[in-house]
C-alpha cells in the first residue's frame, strides 16, 4: 500500500510540474505585457519598466520560473498585477464560492440520476425506462446556462421567490447566501443528472447480465434486494468515475453559470484575468486546477477500492 | 428486407430534425424574412407578431432571421471543428496503433489524456482569449478538444482492426503500412467515427453557443444564438421570449444530433444496442 501511495504521489509531482511548464511556456510566448496593458496607452517606457521591475518581469525568463515554481511550492501564488492583492487570497475568495456550487450540484446530481438511471434499469423498454431516457436526453441537450436563464424567468423575475443574481458572501448570513446559490446549483446540475442517469442505467444493465444475479435470484432473493445488495455496488465503478471527471470539471468549468448569475467564483476570476492579462493569476489558476484534477482523479482511484474490493488488490 | 424504421424512433426523429435544421440554415443564406443586421429602432423589443413571429430585439432586428442566420453560424462552427477533429484525430491514432507500445504511441496517449482532462470550456475560453475572438478561432478551440476524442476512438479500433487475418494477408502481400491504413484499417471504423463525429457535432454546437455567449465566438453584427441569449439578459423583466427562441433553438439542434448519433450507433453497432436496451 505504501508503495503504491508513494507511485501515485511521484506521478501527481510530475503531472503538476509539467502542467506549470506549458502553462509558462504558452504564456511566455504570448504577445502583450502585462505592465503595459495595466498602466495604458498614456504610460511613459519608464513607469512602464517600473512596474516591469516590481512583477519581476524582467529577469529572465528560467529564473522566472523557478522562483513562480518555488513560491508555489512554498504556498507563495505571487501576487495579482491587476487585483494588487496576493493571488492566494483571490483564490480563497473565489473557492468559498464555487467549491459549495460544485459539491451542491454533483450532490443533487447523484441524487436525481442514480437513482433514476437505476429505476430505468430496473425494467427495461418500460414506460418508466422511457421516460428516464427523454429526461436523459432533454438534459442533455439544454445548455446549462439556458437552463439558468429559464430558472432566473420563473423562479427570480416571476415569482420573486429567490435572487436572479449576485451573491452576498457567507457573512451576510446562511439563508441569503444559499438562497443565492439554489438556481445556479439546479442550473448546473441538470446535465450532469442526465449524464449520471444514463451511465448508471447502461453500468445497471450490464451488471443484471452476470451469472451471479442469476444466482442470487435463484437462491430465493427478491428483485429489490438483488439490486440494491448485488447490482448496485458493481455498477458504482463506471458512476464513481463519471463524478469524478464531472467534478472536478464543474469547478472550473462554471464560467458561463457564474456569469448568468454573477456569482464571483473561480471561472469568473480566471475570465477576467484572462482578458486583463493578469498572467499570474492565469498560471495560478491553471495549476491549482490541475491540481485538483489530480487530487479527485486520486480520491476515485481510492473510492475504487472502497466499492469493488476486487480492485484493491490489483492496486 | 426493408429498414423497420418505427423500429429507431430516436434515428427518425434526430435525422428529421439535423434535416429541417440544415434546410433552414440553408434557405438563410438566400433568403430571410428580413435583414438580420438591419437596425430599426422605431420596431424595437416587439413582441411575436404576424410580421415579425417572433418579434424583434433590443435594436429592431427581427428574431426569425436572425435565428435563421444563427443556425448557418452554428452548423458552420460545429461541422468544421468536429471535420478538423476527426482528420487530425483520425491520423494521430491510426499512426500510434501502428507503432503500438512505442515511445510515440506513449507520447500521443498521454496527451490525449492530458487535453481531455481539462475542461473544454475552460481551455477553450483561455485559447480564444489569447489567439482573438472570432468564428475562425472559436473552430480551432472546439477542434482541439475533438482531435483526443478521435485520436482515442480510432486508436482502439485500429488496433482491433490490424489483429485481423486480412490485415496479415495485406502485409504479406506487400503492402506498405500507408496502403494498408488507408485501404484497409479506414473503411472499417468509418462508421464508428460517423457516429462519434454525429455526437462530437452536437458538443460542439453546444460549446460554441457558450462562447458566443461569452463573447468569444461569432462577433456582432452576425447574429450566432449564444450571443443572442447574452443581449436577451439585460431585457429579460420586460421581453422574456428574446431569452425563450434562441436558447429553444440550441436545444433542438443539440437534441437532434444526439438523437441521430445514438440511433447510428445502434445501427453500426447492435452490441452496443443490447447492452442498452
Amino acid at each position: 500500500m505504501l508503495s503504491f501511495l508513494a507511485r501515485r504521489l511521484a506521478g501527481l509531482a510530475v503531472t503538476l510540474l509539467a502542467t506549470a511548464l506549458v502553462v509558462f511556456v504558452v504564456l511566455e510566448i504570448l504577445p502583450g505585457d502585462p505592465a503595459a496593458v495595466i498602466l495604458g496607452v498614456s504610460a511613459t517606457p519608464e513607469t512602464v519598466a517600473a512596474l516591469r521591475t516590481e512583477f519581476g518581469l524582467d529577469l529572465p525568463a528560467p529564473e522566472r520560473f523557478l522562483r513562480w515554481v518555488g513560491g508555489l511550492l512554498t504556498g507563495d501564488l505571487g501576487t495579482s498585477y491587476g487585483y494588487r492583492v496576493p493571488v492566494a487570497q483571490l483564490i480563497g475568495e473565489r473557492l468559498q464560492v464555487t467549491l459549495p456550487l460544485a459539491f451542491a450540484a454533483i450532490l443533487l446530481a447523484t441524487l436525481v440520476g442514480v437513482p433514476l438511471g437505476m429505476l430505468a434499469a430496473s425494467r427495461p423498454r418500460s414506460l418508466r425506462d422511457a421516460g428516464v431516457m427523454v429526461f436523459a436526453q432533454a438534459g442533455l441537450a439544454l445548455p446549462d446556462f439556458w437552463v439558468g436563464i429559464l430558472l432566473v424567468l420563473a423562479f427570480a423575475i416571476g415569482l420573486h421567490w429567490l435572487p436572479s443574481g449576485g451573491f452576498p458572501g457567507w457573512d451576510a448570513g446562511l439563508g441569503p447566501a444559499l438562497a443565492s446559490l439554489i438556481l445556479p446549483v439546479i442550473a448546473l446540475a441538470l446535465p450532469q443528472a442526465a449524464i449520471l442517469a444514463r451511465v448508471t442505467r447502461s453500468a445497471t444493465l450490464e451488471a443484471l447480465q452476470e451469472d451471479w444475479v442469476r444466482t442470487a435470484r435463484a437462491k430465493g432473493l427478491g428483485a429489490a434486494a438483488t439490486l440494491y445488495r448485488h447490482v448496485l455496488r458493481n455498477a458504482l465503478v463506471p458512476v464513481v468515475t463519471m463524478l469524478g471527471v464531472r467534478f472536478s470539471f464543474m469547478i472550473a468549468g462554471a464560467i458561463i453559470i457564474e456569469d448568468v448569475f454573477s456569482l464571483p467564483g473561480l471561472g469568473r476570476l480566471m475570465f477576467q484575468a484572462i482578458g486583463q492579462h493578469d498572467i499570474i493569476v492565469v498560471k495560478d489558476l491553471v495549476v491549482v486546477f490541475a491540481a485538483l484534477v489530480v487530487v479527485i482523479n486520486f480520491l476515485v482511484d481510492i473510492a475504487y477500492g472502497i466499492v469493488d474490493p476486487r480492485l484493491r488488490r490489483r492496486a | 428486407m426493408g429498414f423497420a424504421w418505427y423500429r429507431h424512433p430516436g434515428l427518425v426523429v434526430g435525422g428529421a430534425i439535423a434535416l429541417a435544421l440544415m434546410a433552414i440554415a440553408a434557405l438563410g443564406f438566400v433568403w430571410t424574412p428580413f435583414d438580420p443586421t438591419r437596425l430599426a429602432l422605431p420596431d424595437r423589443l416587439q413582441g411575436p407578431s404576424a410580421l415579425h413571429w417572433l418579434g424583434t430585439d433590443h435594436l429592431g432586428r427581427d428574431t426569425v432571421a436572425r435565428l435563421m442566420v444563427g443556425a448557418g453560424n452554428s452548423l458552420k462552427v460545429g461541422l468544421l471543428s468536429v471535420a478538423l477533429g476527426l482528420v487530425a484525430g483520425t491520423a494521430l491514432g491510426t499512426w500510434a496503433a501502428s507503432r503500438n507500445g512505442s515511445l510515440l504511441d506513449e507520447a500521443v496517449m498521454r496527451t490525449n489524456d492530458f487535453v481531455l482532462a481539462f475542461p473544454a470550456v475552460l481551455t477553450a475560453v483561455m485559447m480564444v482569449h489569447l489567439i482573438g475572438p472570432g468564428a475562425a478561432n472559436a473552430i480551432l478551440a472546439i477542434a482541439v478538444f475533438n482531435v483526443p476524442v478521435f485520436a482515442r476512438l480510432a486508436r482502439s479500433a485500429a488496433l482491433q482492426v490490424r489483429s485481423r487475418d486480412f490485415v496479415l494477408a495485406a502485409r504479406a502481400a506487400g503492402l506498405t503500412e500507408t496502403r494498408i491504413a488507408i485501404a484497409h484499417i479506414l473503411p472499417n471504423m468509418a462508421g464508428l467515427l460517423v457516429v462519434q463525429a454525429t455526437i462530437q457535432f452536437a458538443i460542439a454546437i453546444l460549446a460554441e453557443a457558450g462562447l458566443s455567449y461569452l463573447g468569444l465566438g461569432t462577433q456582432p453584427p452576425a447574429p450566432s444564438w449564444g450571443r443572442m441569449l447574452y443581449e436577451a439578459r439585460t431585457y429579460m423583466q420586460t421581453q422574456p421570449w428574446l431569452a425563450i427562441f434562441p436558447g429553444a433553438a440550441i436545444a433542438l439542434t443539440v437534441l437532434g444530433f444526439n438523437l441521430l448519433g445514438d440511433g447510428l450507433r445502434d445501427l453500426v453497432d447492435p452490441r452496443a444496442r443490447r447492452a442498452r436496451t
